[in-house]
């Protein structure tokens, strides 16, 4: 059964027949938004039962549309949070990625303006690599963007991308080491994104996220995880009462490959640990439970079945 | 920029010297500083790294009067002003209390303030200055310029005087022929330091 990433929008009456109808068919909900009086799930659904959700949903006018991005956690390096960045472009594509379903983290290094004085602590880089993929936003000038790139690069593990002023030929040529993914034309400026240029800039950001995320689940699929990140959530939730009382937008973070729990790593990563996920098998057999860089937040990383020899 | 006579922005980079181009005219326009500013060239050479910036001010002569932010409307003992223009509300509540004393000026809300028993004629209170707005805008041009230049540029010189500026900036020590360089970009705009 493949599962594919979408988002269902629509009204608060009578949802809960969604929810449900998803959870039957194997699906799981990874986030569910109330605005008012409208639902935003994102999901993941069997791929040949999308048309009988759509059916099912279309006499309470609900909406079914794919998302890509459902299901990732991506970093959004910003170089710094001064008034030079923020909130034009830092926040409109934080912002536009998580109108399609990820869940985007804004990183704002400590010395990442400049061309001579750019650099990247160990902190920013554990974090970064905690992403599914990051998301690098440069300046203007290609002579910087030359100079600081392989210092702003060591060490991170996880796919990028550069988003920078000069072109995209211009982005490949400079860049060293190379990197996963370029859009030129999105360097530094000053005013919001909403002429149909700019947010078709925004769209091709969007384009090169998905291109290398599709990349690296062709990646994952050739040696599967021992279980789904998102049917983990679902167990921890049930299973530890304590991921209900947290306030943060998701407690529950899922990733490409693992989790991010938002409960403090010394009290609950032992009872993690213990968790039994079907006949005997606990989370701690086929997972790694280890502290984030993230406040105190517990990282889970699945083990690939090639290591475990299990698929749950 | 159809508002300042001479706007230039030189870099060996063309797409960097577009986008600063826009970075700039976006910044200005924020701060409202189109309408002061005649003439400014921009000059950016990443390679060293340096960033400068020279200009030429229009004279500014206006000054902001009672009149020019609120509305007086006179009535048997009191006179109630209906503020529309908030800046310089905090300076005329200053000269008011100074003038007529703290308990015969009142501002029941943000945007209404009344004079209990004061023996002067509106017109008189309209022309109560309460505002020089070029006093500020040494600091407001200075502020833009440093949202303007690449972030990373944080050691500065500034200089402001008979309505000519100079920024310089970069990250690294400036050099020391930056006053040559200064009097070079002023020449292009057929100007003098």
């Amino acid at each position: 059964m493949t599962l594919v990433p979408v988002t269902y929008k629509g009204g608060i009456y009578q949802h809960d027949i969604v929810i449900d109808l998803i959870e039957d068919l194997g699906g799981y909900v990874v986030q569910k938004h109330v605005l008012a009086q409208e639902v935003v799930l994102q999901c993941f659904v069997p791929k040949d039962d999308i048309e009988l959700i759509r059916e099912i949903s279309r006499p309470i006018f609900g909406e079914v549309t794919d998302s890509p991005l459902v299901g990732t956690e991506i970093a959004i390096v910003s170089m710094s949070l001064e008034i030079h960045h923020l909130p034009h472009p830092s926040c409109d594509i934080a912002e536009y990625v998580r109108r399609i379903g990820a869940k985007s983290n804004m990183v704002s290094l400590a010395r990442g303006p400049g061309k001579r004085i750019a650099g990247l602590n160990d902190e920013e880089r554990d974090v970064i690599n905690e992403h599914d993929i990051a998301v690098y936003l440069m300046g203007n000038f290609e002579t910087c963007i030359e100079h600081k790139m392989p210092i702003l690069l060591r060490g991170i593990e996880v796919p990028v991308v550069v988003c920078g002023g000069p072109d995209k030929e211009t982005l490949i040529k400079v860049v060293d080491p190379p990197v996963e993914g370029y859009v030129g034309g999105v360097g530094r400026f000053m005013r919001r994104t909403k002429e149909v240029d700019q947010l078709d800039k925004l769209d091709e950001i969007i384009g090169e996220i998905t291109r290398v995320l599709e990349k690296r689940r062709e990646d994952l699929a050739k040696d599967p995880l021992s279980v789904a990140p998102a049917r983990l959530m679902n167990l921890i939730r049930e299973r530890v009462p304590a991921i209900l009382a947290v306030t943060s937008p998701t407690p529950l973070t899922v990733q490409m490959g693992g989790l991010r729990v938002k409960l403090p790593y010394d009290t609950f990563a032992p009872e993690l640990r213990r968790m039994e996920i079907e006949d005997g098998i606990t989370l701690g057999d086929i997972a790694e439970v280890v502290p984030s860089r993230m406040r105190d937040y517990i990282l889970v990383r699945v083990l690939p079945f090639s290591e475990t020899n299990t698929v749950i | 920029m159809l508002a300042v006579e001479y706007f230039e922005v030189e870099c060996h980079e063309p797409v960097g010297a577009e986008y600063y181009k826009q970075i700039t005219n976006d910044v200005l326009l924020d701060h409202n500083l189109l309408r002061v500013i005649e003439k400014l060239h921009i000059s950016i050479d990443p390679k060293i790294p340096v960033f400068i910036a020279v200009g030429v001010l229009k004279p500014i002569t206006t000054v902001v009067r009672v009149g020019d932010i609120a509305n007086i409307n006179p009535q048997e003992g009191k006179m109630t002003l209906v503020i529309t223009e908030e800046t310089y509300l905090a300076s005329m509540l200053n000269i008011f209390w100074e003038r007529f004393g703290k308990d015969r000026v009142e501002q029941p809300d943000r945007f209404t303030v009344i004079l209990y028993n004061v023996q002067v004629e509106a017109k008189e209170i309209e022309a109560i200055v309460i505002g020089h707005p070029s006093e500020s805008l040494h600091r407001d041009l200075i502020y833009a310029l440093r949202c303007v230049a690449p972030e990373g540029f944080r050691l500065r010189s500034e200089r402001f005087e008979n309505g000519k500026f100079s920024f310089v900036a970069s990250e690294n020590t400036l050099m020391e022929n930056i006053n040559e360089l200064i009097k070079a970009k002023f020449a292009l705009m057929g100007e003098t330091p």
